[in-house]
């Protein structure tokens, strides 16, 4: 590698977004046959950095070059045809088509007048079916889980020419596990070592520590714009690589000799979050969440828990394993899950959502996907932690207490050190992805939430948040809070849970405590029985 | 990290107060409602609209037609620039006209006539006509702007609005004639809010009962309605329009005269207006329609009653359409069957117009009544520069498209520098 010349060079590049310098003359070569990551926190430009490559973005100043010739600066039409491909980190595909269509989008094959639907669908399963061959590809995109729409984004720069070598030379992957579960992710990564051994470039955004050190051979660090360092990763450790992300040096990861068999990096974070030397919560009282026997047509079978005050239960699994539709059935949004969910010996299962929050029951419940099922972008930072109990808080009426709802939210803002301009002008659109998250979960930190569901608390959000939230979640639990905790990362759960419970196929598979907590055992029970489909 | 930019304070520099008048949502279109008067005022006061009245005068009287030394002339020996009084003779009395507002006597039929000339813009009653004119459709578009927050449509408010007036009228035509207002203001009210409220409630449970889009239930409800108002008629009196009313129902209140204009439907319009600010504003139930509109899926997850308030809303506003319907019955005094025939285009328009967003989330009440005030400003400018009433139309749908655009740009200039 280190012999061949660099096929893709940056150069000087900046790039300004309003007031925000989101890049600052940053100079990159990239190799043929390299994975090459692309690392740094929220904000530090490397997802601007790769839409640059790519076209998606103009730069300011600063040129790219393929194989010596300039591309045009904000061009995706000359990146394109220069065989360079994004998959975004959003994901921006139409759910009403079918993946098939979704995948031909740019070239739908016809026949005369009409669309070759036969072709189409060839052409698109000969993509897809090289990450994942149980995807139909004539099913409409929005059927399929988060994951496996990830996945054929993913498979749509995967076009071969004619001859079967690849048309892209170069593939910017934008955080592309960040909604896949370990099993997909694993796979994906496989699948970008093998495109990099054929001789591709491969640019790969990403948060995920372990992923840098599973598939990439040099890894480039950003920090707010600007280049820190491109390291080869085999000659680089973990703590030198936070180190240059967050520049400071988080203290001392390494855990002593206390027989446990968890990953360096769980019990970095434990460290980190100070749950190192936590001890699971007794179970000798009442439990205050007892869910029996909880069934979905579809979805939850037979799904049996109980949650301690003061506890954090873990579900891990994989994707489609059933943790949302849990937490959907047990807030009442399933409305034809059966069963029984009581808190503290109250039945809310079939109450509707109201009774489920309300005073004396005091569920929350901070949804998987922020922007899509939590936040008002149209309302101001109070109206929207205050939702849920605005109610409550008003007068007769119904007319509001406002000077009782803006003491509420100062209250929860300081607690959750909420950076915001102004409390009702500033809106979430304002936010980072950080403060977005500890709004929602600020949302539900009333006097009367005794029980809180969790589901992918940190998902796309950079490592310092991170660890606030891991210290506010283990705080709340600590003053009391009941807390299920659905995570895909498996360091989080690893590090915030006292148990974990194993989801898979709608069911419980098993439960792991204290020293059986292992990232293995999580995916030897997710894996159970019947085999998933991507494993 | 983004955030690491600290944010400017907004509490220490406060802009200065016409500057924050001027970020309003509503000032914009009170601009334009000051603008397009100011113009209609320049316009009327360089052409003003004489009107003639005949002077009262006793009986057996006689015209005197005096110059400015006093002396009096014969009628028709006199230059009529030259008269500087107009003397009204009685045997015993006389009084004196002065001839700068006297502008005409005729002779052929022995009539003094007081002649005023009057902007036909800037006057007591033109605008009180303007802006009654808007409060029917304005009161309405007050319940619109609820339902286009939350990203719904009520396409069925015009037809609503008719049935209710002619159901009200049915009442109404049977109670007696001498029936104090007391009485028939709360019946006629009871009667049109009554049905009002059952053809909103219909719609809002048709579209979140049934899951189908309010666009579907509200167009077949607005066809439904309407033939409903022509054949309840026709099938019970055989007419298509029905009149009589109590005089109490209609000079009595709602055409009730004060300082020589009517003002009532007005005044009902500017309660509906500041009752519905206050509710989208300073109620729970009002945040609620907002975060709906806003993202309906995090407002389930947030516990709001999505379904509750949704139908809430559509019920209150086929309510406010029986208030309308009342209001117009009680002003025209009679209730044709094609009462409020395309009022849906107005209603929304002027909800679009004071800027509400048909993507929902976003919209205000006090706009939506400026929007039909400004409306109905259009109409009268073509009614005073004496264009055609077809070309109304025209000029109203090239009016909202404008609105829209206009506010859009606004909206992404806005987004832009955030």
């Amino acid at each position: 590698m280190s012999d061949t010349k660099p096929n893709l060079i940056a150069t000087g590049i900046s790039k300004r977004f309003g007031n925000t310098q989101a890049l600052k003359d940053v100079t990159v070569s990239f190799f043929p046959g390299e994975v090459h990551a692309l690392m740094g926190e929220n904000g530090a430009g490397k997802s601007t950095l790769g839409k640059v490559l790519a076209g998606l973005h103009a730069q300011n100043t600063g040129t790219v070059t393929l194989n010596s010739r300039k591309l045009i600066p904000g061009s995706l039409d000359d990146a394109f045809h220069a065989g360079i491909r994004i998959v975004h980190q959003e994901l921006a595909q139409c759910p009403n088509l079918s993946v098939a269509e979704n995948l031909c989008l740019h070239d739908i094959p016809t026949k005369g007048l009409t669309v070759d639907f036969a072709e189409m669908e060839r052409r698109a399963a000969a993509l897809v079916h090289q990450l994942d061959p149980d995807i139909d590809v004539t099913k409409p995109l929005g059927l399929l889980s988060p994951g496996r729409r990830q996945i054929c984004q993913i498979a749509a720069s995967l076009d071969k020419n004619p001859d079967g070598s690849m048309i892209a030379k170069i593939i910017v992957l934008d955080e592309p596990t960040s909604s896949l579960s370990i099993s997909e992710a694993s796979i994906l990564m496989d699948i970008a070592r093998d495109l990099a051994s054929k001789g591709l470039t491969i640019i790969y955004v990403s948060h995920r520590m372990s992923e840098i050190f599973t598939c990439c051979d040099r890894v480039t660090i950003l920090r707010d714009g600007k280049f820190v360092a491109t390291n080869i990763v085999s000659e680089i450790d973990e703590p030198t690589l936070v180190e240059q992300m967050i520049g400071r040096r988080i203290e001392a990861l390494q855990n002593k000799s206390n027989g446990s068999n968890q990953s360096i990096e769980t019990q970095a974070l434990k460290a980190q979050i100070g749950t190192d030397h936590h001890t699971p919560v007794s179970h000798s009282g009442n439990p205050r969440l007892v869910i029996k026997k909880l069934y979905s047509p579809g979805k939850l079978d037979n799904c049996s828990l109980n949650l301690y005050p003061g506890e954090v239960l873990g579900i891990g699994g994989l994707v489609g394993a059933g943790r949302s539709e849990l937490f959907d059935a047990i807030f009442n949004i399933d409305t034809r899950a059966k069963g029984s969910v009581k808190i503290d010996g109250d039945e809310i299962l079939g109450k509707g959502i109201r009774a489920a929050i309300d005073a004396g029951v005091g569920l929350g419940y901070v949804p998987e996907d922020r922007r899509i099922q939590g936040l008002f972008f149209n309302l101001g930072i109070d109206e929207n932690i205050i939702a849920p109990i605005m109610n409550r808080m008003a007068g007769p009426l119904g007319i509001r207490n406002r000077a009782a709802e803006l003491e509420t939210v100062r209250k929860r803002i300081g607690r959750f050190q909420i950076k915001t301009a102004s409390l009702s002008q500033t809106t979430p659109g304002e936010l980072s992805g950080g403060n977005q998250q500890k709004l929602l979960i600020a949302r539900w930190m009333t006097q009367d939430t005794k029980v809180l569901l969790l589901d992918e608390p940190t998902r796309g959000i950079d490592v310092g948040t991170k660890a606030e939230i891991y210290k506010l979640i283990r705080q709340a639990a600590d003053d009391g809070l009941a807390i299920l905790l659905v995570s895909s990362e498996m360091p989080e759960l690893l590090a915030l849970s006292d148990r974990i419970l194993v989801m898979g196929d709608g069911q419980i598979k098993g439960e792991l405590t204290e020293n059986q907590m292992t990232q293995t055992n999580i995916l030897t029970l997710a894996t159970k029985e019947k085999a998933h489909a991507l494993v | 990290m983004t955030t690491a930019n600290p944010a400017p304070k907004k509490s220490s520099t406060k802009p200065p107060f016409l500057k924050r008048l001027l970020a309003h949502q509503e000032s914009g279109l009170v601009l334009v409602i000051i603008l397009i008067s100011l113009g209609l005022t320049l316009f009327g006061t360089l052409n003003p609209v004489e009107t003639k009245n005949a002077i009262e005068r006793p009986a057996g009287s006689q015209v005197l037609l005096l110059d400015a030394q006093g002396v009096t002339h014969a009628n028709g020996t006199i230059a009529r620039t030259k008269i500087a009084t107009y003397r009204v003779k009685s045997p015993d009395s006389h009084t004196d006209y002065p001839a700068n507002q006297i502008k005409n006597y005729d002779s052929t039929t022995d009539t003094l006539y007081k002649i005023t000339k009057l902007n036909p813009f800037l006057n007591k009653s033109n605008l009180v006509l303007v802006t009654k004119d808007a409060s029917f459709f304005a009161i309405i578009a007050v319940g619109m702007t609820g339902v286009i927050i939350l990203a719904g449509i009520d396409l069925s408010v015009g037809s609503i609005y008719g049935l209710c007036a002619i159901v009200g009228a049915m009442i109404l035509t049977n109670l007696p004639p001498d029936t104090g207002w007391i009485v028939a203001v709360p019946i006629a009210l009871l009667v049109c809010m009554t049905v009002g409220t059952l053809c909103g409630f219909a719609n809002g449970a048709m579209s979140e009962g049934l899951g189908v889009h309010p666009f579907v239930i509200t167009l077949g409800m607005m066809a439904i309605l309407r033939g409903l108002t022509v054949v309840i008629p026709q099938e019970l009196f055989g007419t298509q329009s029905i009149g009589g009313f109590p005089t109490s129902f209609t000079t009595g209140f709602f055409k009730a005269e004060f300082f020589g204009v009517y003002p009532v439907p007005v005044i009902i319009m500017i309660l509906c207006g500041i009752v519905g600010w206050f509710v989208l504003a300073k109620t729970v139930f009002g945040r609620r329609i907002f975060a709906i509109g806003g993202n309906e899926t995090a407002a389930k997850y947030a516990g709001i009653p999505v379904k509750k308030t949704k139908i809430l809303v559509y019920t209150i506003t086929g309510a406010l359409c029986g208030l309308s319907a009342c209001a117009y019955l009680g002003y025209y005094g009679a209730a044709e069957t094609n009462a409020g025939n395309a009022y849906e285009l107005q209603v929304i328009a002027a909800t679009v117009i004071g800027g509400a967003s048909l993507m929902g989330g976003r919209g205000t009440v006090i706009g939506a009544v400026l929007g039909a005030i400004i409306i109905q400003l259009i109409n009268n400018t073509l009614i005073i520069f004496e264009v055609d009433t077809s070309y109304n139309q025209i000029v109203m749908g090239a009016a909202i498209i404008i609105a829209v655009v206009i506010d859009q740009t606004k909206q992404r200039i806005q987004a832009r520098r955030a």
